[in-house]
């Protein structure tokens, strides 16, 4: 690189020379944003030019119309009124509320599931902490979908039906669904009733749904548990010393002085896993559960509409997860503010 | 003490500089530095003295005003910036030693990869480098394992493993332990003896009143002072220079 | 004993209500360590893992091709060895110089236990037994050979070895899927452990790149890359990976030419590539966030050039703050690939499906997925302990000094 000339004697009000463009450290970036958004530009209108062309080719331009049309398949199980006769849009509704009840659910089960086992880490006695380790390590190096398929085809197909089922105080677990006692007729407290060799409760929820909810509580709670141990860990030693020297037991102290301080860095932690939950709880076609996924599945398998099914379903993961941040943005607000 | 010769390192005429949050840090700096001259900058904090000296090789940019570093004029020209910087070795506060290589690897680096030096001559240069600054025996260490005055020794010795024609120290002190300032001054005073052309920001006013061939003062975003050490110390032109001193000393 | 006796009281009965609950535990643990080694022991049908121990491994690669497997298998055994006995044949200065430290004893060992009893206890035919106690005894020789004699290459050696892998992972390409004068094998008859190990070594490998480019990109100053590297992360992360794999294999043809889209295998490890990015970006990021930003003025002060400075001072810095999460996310994308089964490939899970579909093997549920379970866990442990030895190897502080 040749040295450049001396400069001639600077004069007090003059500007720094300008460089020839490719050599200007301020037209430079431009440049560099300026190609790579062209390329960039250019790859899209690629891809969504063979789109067209190839909808075009097919018959299946972008159109919203075969909503309205009749499903014609049934689901097992919805929280809203659904049958055949009602429209795609109908059903995938219920898909979609069907995934949120999943969600909702699961999310209350793997957070208490996840704190127990947080504190339980944290526990005097060392059966239990290491318990709490063993269960978090073997459930975090085991694909999700692996442990749904197992609880669903080897727990909960192979329960036994009618007088055999296994009966709990208030809950009976059967091959043909779970059955919860709950408030039946008049406001009466009923629990699960055998009825000519079928059972019979205020609740049932079905064998799919149940191996879904087990598998993504047991899997979620793993992770929140670690979560849980992180923010209690990062709680000074000395918080624990000061309580147990006021004669606060281990239970206190960690309820009342520890878990608060904590949940500072837990809950941000937190969102990130009600997410992932959120997202993993589309694995509930393969336990056969008709969530939102399944439902996608079946309309784009008898319309042939893909662009517009995958349109649907981005849409309605992308808010899910908004709405989750939203709300723990919500309260990480809450919790940080209580700090000061 | 030598004589600086009239040869000009660095010219910096009517420098201006504003953040890109509209903070106007350089208001008109001027400064000259000839070759083999010592230079320090004093200043209270927030006077831009350390935005000036990182303008020096283009650590930071600047609006208005025209700066030379050792012939070179300074410009959004990024030829010029990267052959300024090969002549300009900077001395940071942090030390910002690489904690991934060892000391000897700090210090050959760039010699190697930017003047395609071989690396086995480097390696002889490094160590001797490292005789100098009195830490020899710690070149396999990494950073990590040094104290912070041997931490900003191996810095020096890293810049100057590049043979630089320029030295800028932006306060090399101030992140030190008080027992450790005294074995990184002495390096720079020998460095000082050895004719090497050095910018210094720095609060150390017995390093200024020792080894400067002039002090400076800036407030404000521009230089109000410019004196020798003794006249700057003791009989200063500026009630701002006065005001200063009165709180340092 | 009385140390061990003092600490089990500490641990376990402590107090009155600790000691219930000690008690409580061990009698649950016991029966349930009980029921299952009976199940296991008398129940089980293992025959179902035994009889298709060649469609788990490879799914329905052609009987007639699969000596290029076993090839495979034989290079990759030599290759480890290879790299073992190097790596040991250059000690550090922080480790003695020992060519068989007491880890790489223990190693040994466990090879040669697995290996012989492994393939005996699967049942699986002589002939197929001796090639399994061939490859541990090729691996040991290698190890031995290569430690004893490694160091007279000097460094070239290290830099032949590393070099030797990415030349494996293409010859290995090419004796799976053919070309080259081999027979063409398509990627649809690939199935078992191969396919879930060819998916997601594929996705990591090349997830790398793109994640890094990205993550650098979401901390450019140019707006327009900031917010295309953000728009993209956060859209990827945003939606479950089912819904991807649904895209690819159902819009992918629509978005390419005719004839362009690639097989529905490739799509698949396409999209898990792209999937993992988003997530790798995300763990660099946060590497590059604990680099100050010192580091970087620095080695442009000394002269190094943008790209110099990144590569040589930023992020090997950031690599080695991201490597807990960066392997993380490899160990989720190894159980990701399950979901593959699930778009109708037959990987692992895949491959069980099918298994247990056939009437012969009807209700074997429990037996298949928990060698599946058994396997996963193993290969993730396995990952997580390597990334944390790796750690506590790249830690500069973990170095003893000299002195």
């Amino acid at each position: 690189m040749a040295p450049v000339p001396p400069a001639e004697p600077a004069s007090a009000s003059a500007t720094p020379p300008t460089p020839p463009w490719w050599r200007d450290r301020r037209v430079i970036p431009w440049v560099v944003q300026a190609v790579v958004g062209l390329l960039v530009l250019l790859l899209i209108a690629f891809l969504l030019g063979n789109l067209v062309r190839n909808l075009t080719a097919a018959g299946l331009l972008l159109s919203w119309r075969w909503l309205q049309q009749p499903a014609g398949f049934d689901i097992s199980e919805s929280v809203i009124p659904f049958n055949a006769q009602l429209p795609y849009w109908r059903a995938l509704a219920a898909g979609l509320v069907n995934t949120i009840r999943a969600v909702l659910v699961s999310l209350v089960g793997a957070t208490l599931l996840g704190t127990l086992v947080g504190m339980a880490s944290f526990s005097h006695n060392g059966l239990l902490r290491r318990l709490a380790r063993v269960y978090v390590e073997v459930v975090r190096n085991i694909p999700l979908l692996l442990q749904l398929v197992f609880w669903y085809f080897v727990v909960f197909l192979t329960l036994p039906n009618g007088v055999a089922a296994i009966q709990l105080p208030g809950v009976v677990l059967a091959k043909s669904g779970l059955y919860i006692a709950g408030l039946g007729e008049g406001l009466r407290w009923v629990g699960p009733t055998l009825v000519n060799g079928v059972w019979q409760s205020p609740l049932r929820l079905s064998v799919e749904f149940g191996a879904l909810l087990t598998g993504l509580i047991v899997y979620s709670g793993a992770f929140i548990a670690e979560v849980v141990r992180g923010g209690i860990a990062a709680v000074p030693k000395g918080q624990w010393e000061a309580a147990s020297s006021l004669g606060l037991s281990w239970f206190a102290t960690l309820r009342r002085i520890v878990l608060p301080q904590s949940l500072r860095v837990i809950v941000p932690g937190l969102n990130t896993q009600y997410i992932s939950l959120a997202k993993n709880s589309s694995l509930a076609v393969a336990v056969g559960y008709t969530d939102l996924y399944s439902v996608a599945e079946t309309t784009l398998n008898q319309t042939g509409r893909a662009v517009e099914v995958i349109l649907v379903l981005l849409a309605a993961y992308l808010t899910l997860d908004l709405l989750i941040s939203a709300l723990m943005n919500g309260l990480n607000r809450l919790v940080q503010i209580r700090e000061r | 003490m030598s004589q600086a010769s009239s040869e000009l390192m660095i010219e910096a005429r009517a420098v201006e500089k504003w953040y890109p949050n509209g903070f106007h840090a350089l208001r008109g700096a001027d400064l000259t530095v000839r070759r083999g001259e010592v230079v320090v900058i004093m200043g209270p904090s927030g006077s831009g003295k350390s935005t000036f000296i990182r303008t020096f090789n283009a650590l930071e940019d600047f609006q208005k005003g025209r700066i030379s570093v050792d012939g070179i004029e300074l410009s959004n020209d990024l030829r010029n910036i990267d052959a300024v910087r090969r002549e300009v070795g900077m001395v940071f506060q942090q030390f910002n030693l690489f904690p991934h290589l060892s000391v000897l690897e700090n210090l050959t680096l760039a010699p190697v990869l930017v003047r395609r030096r071989p690396k086995a001559e480097v390696e002889q240069q490094a160590l001797a480098l490292l005789e100098r600054v009195g830490i020899a025996e710690q070149a396999d260490k990494f950073p990590g394992q040094l104290s912070g005055g041997q931490q900003q020794r191996v810095a020096i010795a890293r810049a100057l493993c590049m043979e630089p024609r320029i030295l800028l120290f932006d306060e090399p002190t101030s992140a030190l332990d008080p027992e450790m300032v005294r074995e990184v001054l002495e390096v720079m005073q020998n460095l000082a003896d050895d004719d090497i052309t050095m910018v210094v920001v720095t609060h150390e006013v017995k390093f200024a009143r020792h080894v400067a061939h002039r002090v400076v003062l800036m407030a404000d975003g521009v230089v109000v002072e410019e004196a020798e050490p003794e006249v700057f110390f003791t009989n200063p032109s500026h009630q701002r220079t006065r005001r200063f001193l009165d709180q340092i000393l | 004993m009385k140390p061990f006796l003092r600490r089990l009281r500490a641990e376990l009965f402590a107090t009155p209500a600790d000691a219930l609950l000690s008690l409580g535990l061990i009698a649950v643990l016991s029966l349930a360590a009980f029921g299952f080694l009976r199940w296991a022991f008398t129940q089980a049908q293992w025959a179902v893992i035994r009889v298709n121990s060649t469609l788990f491994a490879v799914g329905r690669y052609p009987v007639e091709e699969q000596w290029r497997l076993w090839l495979l298998l034989w290079l990759l055994f030599a290759a480890t060895g290879l790299s073992w006995g190097v790596l040991r044949s250059h000690p550090r200065r922080d480790r003695s110089g020992a060519l068989w430290p007491r880890n790489d004893r223990i190693a040994a060992v466990l090879l040669v236990v697995l290996g012989l009893w492994r393939p005996w206890a699967m049942g699986l035919s002589l002939s197929i037994q001796a090639r399994w106690w061939g490859l541990v005894a090729l691996l040991l020789l290698v190890r031995w050979l290569a430690g004893r004699f490694g160091r007279r290459f000097g460094p070239l050696g290290l830099r032949l070895v590393a070099l030797m892998w990415p030349v494996l992972y293409l010859v290995g390409m090419v004796l799976i899927s053919g070309g080259l004068g081999l027979v063409a094998v398509s990627p649809s008859e690939w199935g078992g452990l191969m396919l879930t190990l060819l998916a997601s070594s594929f996705a990591i490998l090349l997830c790398f790149p793109i994640g890094v480019l990205l993550a650098l990109g979401r901390r450019s100053d140019l707006p327009l890359l900031r917010w295309g590297s953000v728009l993209y992360i956060e859209f990827i992360r945003g939606a479950p990976l089912i819904t991807l794999l649904f895209l690819g294999q159902n819009i992918l043809g629509f978005l390419l030419p005719g004839g362009l889209a690639p097989d529905r295998v490739w799509r698949a490890a396409w999209v898990l590539t792209f999937f993992a990015a988003a997530y790798l970006a995300e763990a660099v990021r946060s590497g590059l966030a604990a680099v100050p930003r010192g580091q970087f003025e620095a080695a442009r002060s000394l002269g190094l050039s943008y790209p110099q400075a990144l590569g040589k001072v930023v992020l090997p810095q950031a690599m080695r703050v991201a490597l807990p999460a960066m392997v993380g996310q490899f160990i989720s994308l190894l159980q990701d690939t399950t979901l593959l089964s699930l778009i109708g490939l037959m990987e692992l899970l895949g491959t069980a499906r099918t298994v247990m579909a056939n009437p012969a093997f009807l209700g074997k549920n429990a037996e298949v997925y928990l060698t599946l379970a058994v396997l996963f866990w193993c290969c993730c442990a396995a990952l997580g302990l390597g990334s944390r030895a790796l750690e506590r190897r790249l830690d500069p502080h973990a170095v003893p000094s000299a002195t």
